[in-house]
């Protein structure tokens, strides 16, 4: 077998990445307007709750993989947003990480 | 000038007539499933839908039947993920059906690493992923994941839902030099600066480097944290942990 060098590896490496880079630019781009958790028959492959999931009868299950939910959501608004977080909900994580060090250094000194 | 008919896979055949609507990619890949060996159109294929067991199998099979790793890697795998790439750009498939054939990928890699170690060739490094405890969100890391093998790392992935003692236990285990975390909500993002704290404390901080990522994070929430670094998507990761690896 023919002995693979680093730039041959690197050649193939630089191949997966470009195909790789144009696909995770478009699943930024089609989640404007598509769930990323939904797949090609629509079904639901989130591990999350989602009010957009419709359960189905139990004969009419599993769907793909395991999938259990199909989701329900006619994809008309950014998904985005969805993600999007209020500000009022960062402070609140911002001031509870704070509080984390401080608990933490505080341990530390009294250790 | 090859034609479809040279191809003798009839899933990849299917694959190019249905899905491939711009002419130069139909005949740079007529052209190149047309030289490939029927094995390697079998992998492609496999891969193209997803079928992880297969492409693991017919990989194994080609390394015994001494086909060289990297025309595997050429006409087999990488060839399919191209397929892949062009239905995902045309939305005949969604993230969850490329994150699929990702994961056939890694079982036809998986396959071939050995040799590559072999052969002295060098890895980006071993990467540490998972999302925080509490959080079952998942996408984001998968694509950080997809892209951080696809440029070379090897990446212990801890799922969803990780706490703070298996990461330190994945770290230790794997003398991984980088970590990355993942937190999709508000209410779960100070488990990463928990387990920034918990990593302190079991006197490994020095040891790894830290990456936090995921929509409600900031590079400002990361410095807070006291993170290493931080990522607004899988692109910014991959980078921010070759520049880490290398620093």
């Amino acid at each position: 077998m023919k002995k693979i060098t680093q730039e041959d590896y690197q050649k193939r490496l630089d191949r997966i990445t470009e195909v790789f880079s144009g696909m995770v630019e478009h699943a930024d781009e089609q989640s404007q307007f598509r769930c990323p958790y939904r797949n090609r028959h629509d079904e639901c492959t989130a591990k999350i709750r989602c009010r957009n999931q419709v359960a189905l009868a139990k004969k009419e299950l599993p769907l793909t993989n395991g999938v259990r939910f199909m989701c329900n959501h006619d994809g008309s608004f950014d998904y985005r947003d969805a993600w999007d977080s209020d500000p009022r909900s960062v402070e609140k994580a911002r001031k509870k990480v704070d509080q984390i060090k401080k608990k933490a250094d505080a341990r530390r000194k009294n250790d | 000038m090859a034609d479809l008919s040279d191809i003798q896979n009839e899933t990849i055949q299917f694959e190019i007539e249905e899905y491939l609507e711009r002419a130069e990619e139909i005949e740079r890949n007529v052209e190149l499933f047309a030289q490939a060996r029927p094995l390697m159109q079998d992998i492609a294929a496999a891969l193209i839908e997803g079928e992880h067991e297969t492409v693991d199998q017919l990989s194994k099979q080609a390394l015994d039947e001494n086909i060289e790793a990297l025309e595997i890697m050429d006409d087999g795998l990488i060839a399919g993920m191209g397929i892949v790439g062009i239905k995902f750009r045309e939305n005949f498939i969604f993230v969850p059906e490329v994150l699929s054939c990702a994961r056939a990928m890694k079982a036809g890699m998986a396959h071939i690493e050995p040799i590559l170690s072999e052969a002295g060739v060098e890895k980006a490094g071993t990467v540490v992923m998972g999302t925080v405890k509490g959080d079952l969100h998942d996408i984001g890391k998968n694509l950080c994941i997809m892209m951080l093998r696809g440029s070379g790392f090897d990446v212990i992935d801890l799922g969803v839902d990780t706490s703070e003692d298996d990461f330190i236990e994945a770290v230790e285990e794997n003398s991984a030099p980088l970590m990355g975390m993942s937190a999709l909500l508000t209410t779960t993002m100070p488990n990463m600066g928990k387990t920034i704290e918990a990593f302190i404390d079991a006197d490994l901080r020095d040891d790894v480097q830290i990456m936090v990522g995921g929509a409600p994070v900031t590079q400002e929430f990361a410095d807070d944290m006291g993170a290493d670094g931080y990522g607004k998507d899988a692109l910014a990761c991959v980078s921010l942990a070759k520049e880490l690896v290398n620093a």
